[in-house]
């Protein structure tokens, strides 16, 4: 057992964990933060992505051990962030979900293009979409959503 | 021709945004994997490293007694078996844990239990199977008769069944053919993958005395009867839910050995015991699809009007057949479908559905006819460029004419409604296609290759008794069921055998709701995938959902309508017959009643019932189709593709589709239908496959050689739509889940093999990789 010690959804915590266990299976199993979703173990498909430190990483590549000291940021975190609210609300009147099971990775990754300024144009979103594989809805309004969203943010309706 | 409904902005036809999304924006879906029940074990497998191999023994460590299971430890497990009525069709004894040989990779030996999945999978590890290794079965055509190699010993050769379906005079049509074109199509095996792999969470409830078995299905209603006839207990002890399923697509509208597994264990054992399926454990076991080979012969005149098409149907099935089912119904799918949207006469198709050492085949979105599509639209445009004329006026000539609905196929197939030539040219219009024969014949600065191309079909939709009946089916998903509940304050539950993943049915099923009652969606919510508060159903599958479901809630909301305007009546002191329910309220001539103030009355003022009318406000429907045969949604697509002759790189530079699916209940989540199911279709033409060498080992195991659409790939996918009402269904809708994913494979082999024909170059198999687009191209070449 190693002992860490993270920021966890802006909230310190410490525990004890064996050297071979993934982030993702800490926040899933341990931590009972299941909107990070598994969907290959192997880095293909994106659906474990969340943010460490700010930058989108997948969770399933990564050791918990490895997260020492290190902010991570799950989807069950943005509750008073404006830009995945605005998001989420596109996804929804656009229909930019279907299953559900890549969404919360998709949101954000999502959020991340649009804070890098990389959501300008639909070939940008769906370059900057090319680690989060969908099954469902063949993008379209994936893309749509995101488009809409950061046509909005830059007309300042969101802070 | 469309059809307004009296339909408020939220009932029949209203692109309302689906009630299911805000669980999943926040992370809180709940999949089976998210299911947390004190003292879980994990379960992880033992599976067959061998294609085909005699299992000698089975040896665990000694300190892991009591946590290794084989199907001698399991006794109650009875082998799964199809029955079929199928003329001539072989049904294998599948035990769901390997007893005496293996015949698959993957396939399940023993299960592990640990309280963590590494130490489940540690503990597999340490299981020590000794093989005799027997020579695989790995090449359909060539081994199905006549191989020494056998998957059931006891058959003599490797087929499941073999079918001729005719009709017409194939040899007269061969006599009387000016043009006659011959080809060889393959669509190669390939996966559903969903993006959450399957699941099973069981335990024991003693309160209730039953196993409570969670499943990511599309089926939770049939799991729950195999349960009981598999391990041989009553049914009312086994409750099957499926939460939020993470994709389905058809793999998971099957029967899986881990499902009888996990009951078992869960019955024997004092702790809920999980297996979450891992992408690997997916790629080799979860059911596999298409695998079709096709040696076709079509017969025309000078002017390209199809006289006959003689075809040959080769189906590699894997080594068992999934329950219910079985092996049986994709070939003969392909040859049923094969005809198309046309009036060919005469048809002669022989299918052969082999039995191989691989993961057993199961439906996918399309089931048979994307191969038949593919063989079929590939040979029309073959017929064309024989005749000299466009591919497009070869299939506006042959195209069965609206006045001639409906139609029955060559094979039987009864086609409803519709006016196919119009909805080709709708496909053509919306690629502007004299805009890409100009920039065709213009030529690009790069040296690539333009080409455009389509493919037509039917899609056979909600059939029920009479298509599963001709089938041989033992099991006839004819129908669906619904129970429609309004509360004391009004508000209203609908619960339904159907099971939604992605579809949207709790939007579109109270949208139906609406429509009968003008009830607000928002004030009703629909139940589904948990066999305790459901009536019986079948599940989502066969494009049936919502005329089949969507049927059963208007039918049963019907029911309570006419209790409502009974009681509002009486309330409102006015004849029934004057009475109408319209925005939440039942109105009179001279007042109204809202339904709240009626459910109150239904329930807990009965002294305000009329005299002889019972309380509650509860019932239950079952709804068929008019037709049980199907009703037939029909499509054109078209796909524009630039082809790079030196690298055998293809850009897909445009898609569209043009489609007729009846009445639209939510035009905006069909069209996501559509574009969801055309990127499955291309994943098949472009990337898709699992490919077994000849040792029977799968040589796509992880997502990095199991390649899918990603967003960078894609066109934006056009759309236009028809709008001709069925007339056997309610609203007059028509299924379509499945026809996305059907004609993009042939579309874009078309496109490709137009762009090539200055090369003489075309590619017949699927996916249509850059290795095979150059091999096709040395080939014309004669290098």
């Amino acid at each position: 057992m190693s002992a860490i010690k993270l920021t966890l959804n802006g909230v310190a915590i410490a525990d004890d964990v064996v050297p071979r266990l993934s982030l993702v299976d800490f926040l899933r199993e341990r931590r009972n933060l299941t909107g990070t979703h598994l969907g290959c173990e192997h880095g293909v498909c994106g659906a474990c992505t969340v943010l460490v430190d700010g930058e989108p990483a997948r969770s399933c590549l990564i050791l918990a051990v490895a997260c020492d000291r290190h902010d991570i940021r799950t989807i069950e975190g943005f509750a008073d962030d404006s830009v995945m609210a605005a998001l989420r609300d596109s996804f929804h009147r656009l229909h930019g979900l279907q299953c559900g099971f890549c969404t919360p990775a998709m949101l954000i990754t999502a959020r991340d293009l649009i804070r890098r300024g990389k959501a300008g144009s639909e070939a940008e979103i769906r370059a900057g979409l090319a680690g989060n594989i969908c099954r469902c809805t063949g993008y379209t309004n994936i893309v749509a959503a995101i488009a809409a969203t950061a046509r909005s943010l830059a007309g300042g309706n969101v802070a | 021709m469309s059809v307004t409904h009296g339909a408020s902005h939220h009932g029949v036809g209203a692109s309302l945004p689906r009630r299911e999304d805000q669980r999943h924006l926040q992370g809180r879906g709940e999949f089976v994997s998210d299911i947390k029940l004190s003292g879980t074990m994990e379960v992880a497998f033992v599976r067959s490293p061998h294609a085909h191999a005699r299992i000698r023994s089975i040896t665990a460590p000694a300190e892991a007694r009591g946590r290794v299971f084989t199907a001698a430890d399991l006794p109650r497990i009875k082998p799964i078996r199809v029955v079929t009525q199928a003329t001539g069709a072989k049904s294998p004894a599948w035990p769901p844990l390997a007893t005496d040989k293996a015949r698959y990779v993957g396939e399940a030996i023993a299960a592990c239990i640990a309280p963590t999945r590494g130490e489940a999978e540690d503990l597999a590890n340490a299981v020590a199977v000794d093989y005799e290794v027997l020579t695989a079965v790995v090449d359909a055509p060539r081994d199905m008769r006549g191989s020494p190699a056998l998957v059931h010993d006891h058959w003599g050769d490797n087929l499941f069944v073999e079918r001729v379906v005719e009709g017409g005079d194939i040899d007269a049509a061969a006599r009387a053919a000016e043009i006659t074109v011959t080809r060889e199509y393959r669509m190669n095996r390939q996966s559903g993958a969903p993006l959450e792999g399957r699941a099973v969470l069981a335990y024991r409830d003693h309160r209730l005395d039953e196993v409570v078995v969670y499943a990511s299905t599309q089926t939770p209603h049939t799991v729950r009867v195999a349960i009981a006839e598999f391990l041989d207990i009553q049914e009312r002890r086994i409750r099957v839910v499926a939460p939020d399923v993470g994709g389905g697509f058809g793999p998971k509208a099957r029967l899986y050995p881990e499902e009888i597994i996990l009951a078992a264990l869960a019955l024997q054992l004092d702790h809920p015991v999980r297996w979450v399926e891992d992408r690997s454990e997916h790629l080799t076991t979860s059911a596999h699809t298409r695998d079709h080979h096709y040696t076709v012969t079509a017969y025309a005149d000078r002017q390209g009007k199809l006289l006959g098409i003689d075809t040959d149907i080769i189906v590699d099935a894997g080594a068992y057949g999934l329950w219910p089912q079985g092996p049986y119904q994709e070939a003969n799918m392909a040859a049923r479908t094969l005809p198309g949207p046309y009036t060919l006469a005469n048809y002669r198709a022989r299918t052969y559905t082999v039995a191989t050492n691989k993961a057993p085949l199961g439906p996918y979105r399309g089931v048979g006819r994307p191969g038949a599509t593919f063989a079929a639209e590939r040979t029309i445009d073959e017929i064309a460029r024989a005749v000299g004329r466009d591919p497009v006026e070869v299939r506006a000539l042959n195209m069965i004419p609206p006045e001639q609905m409906p139609f029955t196929s060559v094979t039987g197939m009864r086609y409803d409604t519709g006016d196919y030539a119009r909805c080709l040219r709708l496909c053509a219009e919306l690629l502007d296609m004299p805009e890409v024969r100009a920039r065709q014949a213009h030529g690009e600065m790069d040296g690539r290759l333009i080409g455009i191309g389509f493919a037509s079909f039917t899609e056979q939709t909600a059939h029920g008794a009479a298509e599963f009946a001709s089938r041989g089916a033992a099991i006839i998903p004819g129908f669906e069921s619904c129970t429609a509940r309004i509360l004391t304050d009004g508000s209203m539950v609908l619960m339904v055998g159907i099971q939604s993943h992605g579809q949207g049915l709790e939007t579109t099923l109270s949208q139906i709701a609406a429509e009968e009652l003008g009830i607000d969606p928002e004030r009703v919510s629909v139940r589904h995938g948990d066999t305790e508060s459901t009536a019986f159903g079948f599940g989502t599958f066969a494009s049936r959902s919502m005329v089949m479901s969507g049927g059963a809630v208007a039918r049963a909301s019907r029911m309570l309508r006419e209790k409502l305007l009974k009681i509002g009546a009486h309330l409102l002191q006015c004849d029934p017959a004057e009475a109408r329910c319209a925005d939440g309220l039942v109105l009179g001539p001279r007042g109204s009643v809202s339904i709240a103030e009626i459910a109150k009355v239904a329930h807990l003022r009965m002294d305000g019932l009329p005299p002889g009318t019972d309380p509650l406000l509860d019932a239950t429907a079952t709804y068929e189709p008019g037709i049980s045969t199907g009703v037939f949604s029909y499509a054109t697509h078209g796909a524009v593709v630039a082809v790079d002759p030196e690298t055998g790189f293809i850009e897909l530079l445009d898609f569209a589709v043009a489609e007729d699916c009846g009445t639209m209940v939510n035009p905006m989540l069909v069209e996501a239908q559509i574009r969801g199911g055309v990127v499955q279709g291309i994943g098949t033409a472009f990337y898709e496959e699992i490919p077994y060498d000849e040792q029977g080992q799968p040589l796509a195991v992880t997502f990095a050689d199991y390649l899918m659409p990603g967003a960078a790939e894609l066109p934006a996918i056009k759309i236009g739509h028809l709008h001709t009402p069925a007339t056997a269904t309610e609203y007059g809708m028509k299924g379509m889940g499945e026809g996305g994913a059907v004609a993009p494979p042939a579309a874009i082999a078309n496109a490709v093999r137009d762009a090539l024909a200055p090369l003489g170059a075309e590619v017949n198999e699927t996916p249509i990789t850059p290795q095979r687009v150059m091999a096709a191209i040395r080939a014309a070449r004669g290098d």
